[in-house]
């Protein structure tokens, strides 16, 4: 018996976990592969895809109840614990910003991590690109930014990283590689080398594929910024991105160092209902059924895009409980202890397809709100063995 | 040729989820990754001539890629398949097969057990040995034990109204009796009795060297051995999560052996069967406080199991005891992987984040199931490591005196 039962494990679901395992409640997550946390960029969009301001968001998305204290509130909370998991976030939401993205061109975002920056209008930009990793072109970048900023000067060039790869190398790969001091020290050698012989002598900002390391990441940005004396950024595109794969292993290892109690790779197959409630989830793996019942049930199953909806000729199913769902996938019969959170709430409330950014976080953050679990007297330890007792 | 079970790969969007988790893809660039030799070279093959990869040799059939992948591919059939292929095609070295052999190895191995610890420490011998074998000298390898627990456990049969028929492994009979022996205990503190039926090796070490005909001759004798005791009311417990995952998963889905998925249902892990008996209201709770805190390692094949978090759930019920997930992932030993002079460095690599949590932590000791991690444990830190049962049956035992 859990207090709290998450379903999926992707930006929601983790959010969701965790936050409700801080407010002392016991927290459980079935999952059937990871999110799609690590096919995004890892920056928060306020409406992913396209521009706006969190009042075009909450028109948008038709958000009932949304005031200023949840919306401040649950920034707040997302951006405290990125510095606890030693990955802080920049931005507001007031105040969106630009960034480069993967194929140079700009979009606007919300929150994002230290190693990506705002581009500016005017200055010397160098894009930089590696031979070995092919999804990321520093000339078609170049162009693109240059339609979009048509007053900066850029400059692009691509340097080898000098390793041996069996396999074709992501930014994932090249990530860890410049996690390793020497490896990073000849490359940021090279790049320089470089910038002498094509007579650069001092640029505004640089911009590198997504690759400034995984948990490592704060040298790896450090020693390209004073080493290069200027301002980096990653430019997020093609996943995997360092910038996505790290947040989910942020993520993922803070939901199992907190005790969140993780079902693998598990299918739901079905549900125990009372009157109006979910009692229990039926969860198969391993040639086993097992039944995992809950006070409460968070839904964090990604929407169309995530598979937790599937869209028919005309109709659309939700595919984790078996739920009835309008045309729009919103839920018709609600339970008093299911909480959907993301995309799992319809079609109403993603964009281009896609949900996550603000959304996501403020949607788990208003879940963990209304579940309201505080930690009784006498801490979890005591709660548990009574709870056992009983 | 080869007869490979037939295995669906069709939903593979290439989304790269299985690489991003792969530890191994993430420790080395040697490697080709579980996408490209999974669903990729699987594609690449069907309805033409087998292609032998041997980049195949560097999976360790960890099983995250399954975990991870969000299209439901069991990409570790697929490299198993792979592994299977370069063994028919390339062979398997002398070293391999050995290794694969751990149930003759740990027969021969606990006969001679104060030799056989003494030689596996020295030096000069394990030197020649690398030179010869190509079996790492640095590695730390488990003692044997001379009375291992085939010589001293003999029940075949249970008269107790839960009846569990006890599914040992190599570890825990050759290398570690005092596990065995904890598990017993932990039960007949339950009043359940335990009936050790005839078996072999699982085959997880022959199926992660490419050695899939053996694996299947040894699967099929336990489920057949173990069907005879499920159909007369017994449980199927194991206190090893490789051999666990074997009986649950790789039986029916990989090897797809008959009876394997009857079998699969009555399987369970030793503290997911506590956590049952405690569901059911049918666990003795009369545990001694402890006062201790300790880390919990998670072995790979527990995850892949898909049931929680059992080692936790049922060690929380004894009183004062504080323990904490230490987070890291694969340990980097995988089964024979690490005593492989080639894939040593690489297996030290991979382990080092679990090394890095377990001096973060710094904790009394290091809980784990999986013996091949507690070697990598052993290898990597200075922390003693203990296994569930081991502490369950303490609780009980002080508790009586109590």
């Amino acid at each position: 018996m859990y207090d709290v039962v998450v379903i999926g494990q992707g930006l929601t679901g983790m959010l969701s976990a965790i936050w409700t395992k801080e407010e002392g409640a016991s927290v459980a997550i079935i999952s059937q592969g990871t999110g799609r946390i690590l096919q995004s960029t890892g920056v928060m969009d306020i409406l992913p895809g396209t521009e706006g301001t969190m009042n075009d968001l909450i028109r948008k998305y038709q958000i009932k109840g949304w005031n200023s204290l949840l919306v401040e509130g649950g920034i707040d909370r997302f951006k405290t614990l990125m510095v606890q998991l030693g990955n802080p976030y920049q931005g507001s939401i007031e105040q969106p910003v630009e960034i480069v993205t993967g194929s140079g061109f700009l979009k606007s975002t919300a929150l994002y991590p230290t190693t990506v920056s705002p581009i500016p209008h005017k200055g010397h930009v160098v894009v930089v690109g590696f031979q070995e990793i092919t999804d990321f072109q520093p000339s078609y970048v170049a162009e693109n930014l240059a339609s979009e900023r048509p007053e900066l000067t850029i400059d692009h060039f691509s340097i080898s990283l000098e390793q041996r790869s069996h396999r074709t190398m992501t930014q994932l790969d090249a990530a860890r590689l410049l996690e390793q001091k020497e490896v990073r020290n000849q490359v940021i050698q090279r790049l320089k080398d470089k910038m002498k012989e094509s007579s650069i002598h001092k640029s505004d900002l640089v911009i590198l594929p997504s690759v400034l390391g995984v948990i490592g990441w704060e040298s790896v940005w450090k020693d390209f910024k004073n080493q290069l004396d200027t301002t980096i950024t990653e430019a997020v595109g093609m996943p995997p991105n360092a910038t996505a794969i790290r947040l989910h292993e942020q993520l993922h290892r803070e939901t199992t160092r907190l005790g969140v109690r993780q079902y693998l790779n598990s299918k739901v197959v079905g549900s125990k209902q009372g009157k109006q409630t979910i009692e229990s989830v039926m969860v198969r793996n391993a040639n086993h059924t097992i039944e995992i019942k809950g006070t409460s049930f968070v839904l964090a199953t990604g929407g169309i895009l995530g598979g937790g909806m599937e869209k028919m000729a005309s109709s659309i199913t939700e595919t984790t409980l078996g739920l009835e769902v309008d045309q729009e996938g919103n839920l018709i019969n609600p339970y008093d202890n299911l909480y959907l959170v993301g995309a799992s709430q319809g079609l109403r409330v993603t964009s281009h397809g896609i949900t996550g950014g603000i959304f996501s976080i403020l949607s788990s953050y208003e879940t963990v709100i209304k579940n309201n679990y505080r930690q009784p007297l006498g801490g979890e330890q005591h709660d548990k063995l009574t709870r056992h007792q009983l | 040729m080869i007869n490979l079970p037939d295995t669906s790969y069709d939903q593979c969007l290439k989304c790269n989820a299985c690489v991003v988790s792969c530890p191994v893809s993430n420790a080395t660039l040697d490697f080709g990754g579980p996408k490209h030799l999974g669903p990729e070279l699987k594609r690449l093959m069907e309805n033409q001539e087998l292609i032998d990869d041997p980049r195949i040799e560097l999976c360790t059939l960890c099983g995250n890629c399954d975990l991870s992948c969000p299209e439901d591919v069991h990409v570790s059939s697929l490299t198993a398949q792979a592994k299977a292929i370069h063994a028919e095609i390339s062979g398997t070295k002398f070293r391999d097969k050995i290794l694969s052999q751990a149930e003759i190895m740990g027969k021969v191995a606990s006969t001679f057990a104060p030799i056989t610890n003494t030689v596996m420490k020295m030096k000069p011998l394990r030197k020649a040995m690398q030179k010869i074998m190509g079996i790492h000298a640095d590695r730390k390898f488990p003692e044997y034990q001379f009375k291992n627990f085939n010589r001293t456990y003999k029940k075949k049969t249970a008269n107790t109204k839960r009846k569990v028929a006890y599914f040992v492994g190599c570890y825990a009979t050759y290398n570690a009796p005092q596990v065995a022996e904890a598990f017993v205990e932990v039960m007949s503190y339950n009043g359940i009795e335990v009936a050790k039926p005839d078996q072999h090796c699982c085959g997880i070490p022959m199926l992660a060297n490419g050695q899939i005909e053996q694996a299947m001759k040894n699967a099929k004798f336990n489920v057949k051995s173990l069907l005879e005791y499920t159909r007369k009311g017994y449980d199927i417990v194991l206190t090893c999560t490789s051999c666990t995952t074997a009986l649950k998963k790789e039986y029916p889905e990989v090897l797809k052996i008959e009876g394997a998925k009857e079998l699969a249902e009555h399987v369970f892990d030793a503290d997911e069967y506590l956590r049952m008996l405690h569901e059911e209201g049918e666990m003795n709770t009369n545990l001694a406080p402890m006062s201790v805190k300790a880390g919990y390692y998670a072995p790979c094949h527990m995850k892949a199991q898909g049931i929680g978090n059992p080692a936790m759930d049922v060690l929380e019920l004894i009183p004062g005891y504080e323990i904490q997930d230490l987070a890291a992932g694969c340990c980097g030993q995988c089964g024979t992987f690490g005593f492989k002079e080639e894939k040593f460095e690489i297996s030290l690599k991979m382990g080092a984040p679990m090394k890095q949590a377990v001096e973060e932590l710094d904790a009394e000791y290091t809980v784990t199931e999986c013996g091949m991690c507690k070697t990598q444990l052993d290898q990597l830190t200075d922390k003693p490591v203990k296994h569930p049962m081991e502490i369950m049956a303490e609780a009980y035992r002080k508790a009586v005196v109590y």
